[in-house]
This record gives structure tokens, sequence and C-alpha cells, in this order.
């Protein structure tokens, strides 16, 4: 068993007060206490200017209806420039059923993810932008010989 | 120009044999495209009875922006899980004690509700959404 840990800060000036989220936590399985010990790798991947969707996360290589986590990154360091980030089969776009959300430049997302369908993105196209992701797996399907 | 700022560190020493993992990033969250700052946010608590489902966003509000959400389950349970999802596609479960945070497009406002549904047991979870632009109600006649 692997010991994975991660936290999150959030500090705002949005409201009249300062906002400060900070927590820790240690990922584990699914409804368990034992930490995730497998992982597909750190991956980073360049895209040039086209839109044409990806798949970043093949869920046929994770156990289905588990707890995995993904962690994404944007590094283009323009803010102008995003990828659409999709829970689908082999597409990402405005309204892609079901896209999660628009990665700019310099954002990253960290989420549980159950390994039904692929992670799929798309870059807005406007300039070369470069991702880096990993999953921490709940499970990875050997591949078949 | 509120300034908000979100920072994670990913870290695990025997993931990889051989190599310990460090991973480190922040990012100074802005409006939809532009380098101003967000304007909106509404934080709080909840609890969610088991296999019951909960709204966690309104259809309201800025369609395919730059919005962005953080959940943390703050059940104790190692047993209880909250499964999450957008709209009736359910997409991971959040064990007890971990968080998320994520992008989110609201790509089509009536349809890109983020749900929660507890698993095995009632789950407490704390959560913030930060908001690029957003539309109120409008008050009844």
């Amino acid at each position: 068993m692997a010991t994975i840990n991660a936290s999150i800060s959030l500090s705002s000036d949005i409201m009249s007060y300062p906002i400060s989220i900070n927590k820790s936590m240690s990922m584990k399985k699914l409804a368990s206490c034992h930490g995730l010990d497998e992982t597909t790798g750190l991956r980073t991947k360049k895209f040039g200017t086209v839109t044409t969707a990806a798949v970043i996360v093949e869920h046929d290589e994770l156990t289905d209806d588990k707890a995995h986590m993904v962690y994404i990154r944007n590094t283009t360091s323009s803010k102008a420039g995003y990828f659409y980030v999709a829970y689908n089969s082999g597409a990402a776009a405005a309204t892609t059923t079901e896209v999660i959300g628009k990665l700019y430049g310099g954002d990253w997302m960290l989420f549980p993810y159950n390994g039904n369908t692929n992670i799929t993105v798309a870059s807005d196209g406007a300039a070369e932008q470069t991702l880096e992701y990993m999953v921490f797996a709940d499970g990875i399907v050997t591949a078949a010989g | 120009m509120a300034t908000t700022t979100a920072t994670v560190s990913i870290s695990s020493g025997d993931l990889n044999p051989g190599s310990s993992l460090s991973i480190n990033a922040s990012s100074q969250l802005m409006k939809t495209g532009l380098t101003t700052g967000l304007e909106l946010m509404e934080m709080g608590n909840h609890s969610i009875a088991t296999s019951t489902e909960f709204n966690l966003s309104s259809a309201l509000g800025e369609v395919n922006g730059a919005h962005y959400v953080y959940i943390c389950n703050t059940t104790t349970n190692d047993e209880y899980y909250i499964e999450w999802g957008l709209h009736d596609t359910m997409i991971g479960n959040l064990n007890s004690g971990q968080w998320m945070f994520i992008p989110w497009n609201n790509a089509v406002a009536t349809d890109s509700e983020i749900e929660l549904e507890a698993k095995n047991g009632t789950c407490t979870f704390e959560y913030a959404i930060f908001k690029s632009a957003w539309t109120l109600p409008t008050a009844a006649a």
C-alpha cells in the first residue's frame, strides 16, 4: 500500500473578509482505509493549434466503478487559452455531454473518477498549449496478451 | 479586483519505487478568458442522507463560463462516500476525508447541475463555488 497525500489551499479576498481553505487528504481505495497504490504515470502532451478532441484517460485501462483520482494541469502561461475537459468517450466541446469545465492556462484540477468512461480534452486551438496529467488508480486492468 | 488563488501539492514517497513524487501547482483564478478576478462565490456545509441526491448548483448563471468548484467529503466513516456527477451522469466517487477541485463551465444552463449522492450512509460535505459571473434570480412580482 502506498501513501499518496494531496493538499489544497484556496485563498480569496472576494468577500469582505479573507477566505482561506486548507485541506489535506490521503488518496484511498473506494470505501476503504487502504491507500491507492497504482498509477498510469505522469504524462505531458503538447497540443498544436487544432481543436480535435483527444482521449487522455482511457477508461478500459482502469477498473470500473472505483475511486480513481485524476490530476490535470494546463501548464500554458497565458490565461487566454483553455482546454475543454469532458467525461466522454471521444468528444469535448462547449455542450458535450458531460463537459466538466474549461481548464485555462495555469489552472489545475483534481477529481475523483469512476473509470467508466474516457476523459477527453480539446484545445481551443488558438495557440500551442501543454497538458500534464496523471491518474492515481484504484485498480488497473491488466493488458490482454 | 478580487484575487483568488488555488494551490495544490501532491506527494508520495512510495508510489514510484526509487523516486518520490512531488507535484506543486498554483493558479490565480480569473473570469472567463480575461485577466480580471472572479466576482462571486458561495460556500457552505450540508449533509446528504443515504442514496439521496443533492443538487449543489443552480442552473442560473453564465453558460460556458469560468467557474470553479471545491467539495470536501468531511464524513469520517471510511465506508461512506459521495458519488458526484453532472446532470444525470455520475463521474466519480469522493471518499470520506477527500476533496476535489474542478473548473465548471455550466455548459448547458439546465443540464449542468453538479449532483451529489451519499452512499453507504449519511455524508456531510463542505463546498465553495467561485463564479465568473452569475445571474441572480428575478424577484417574483
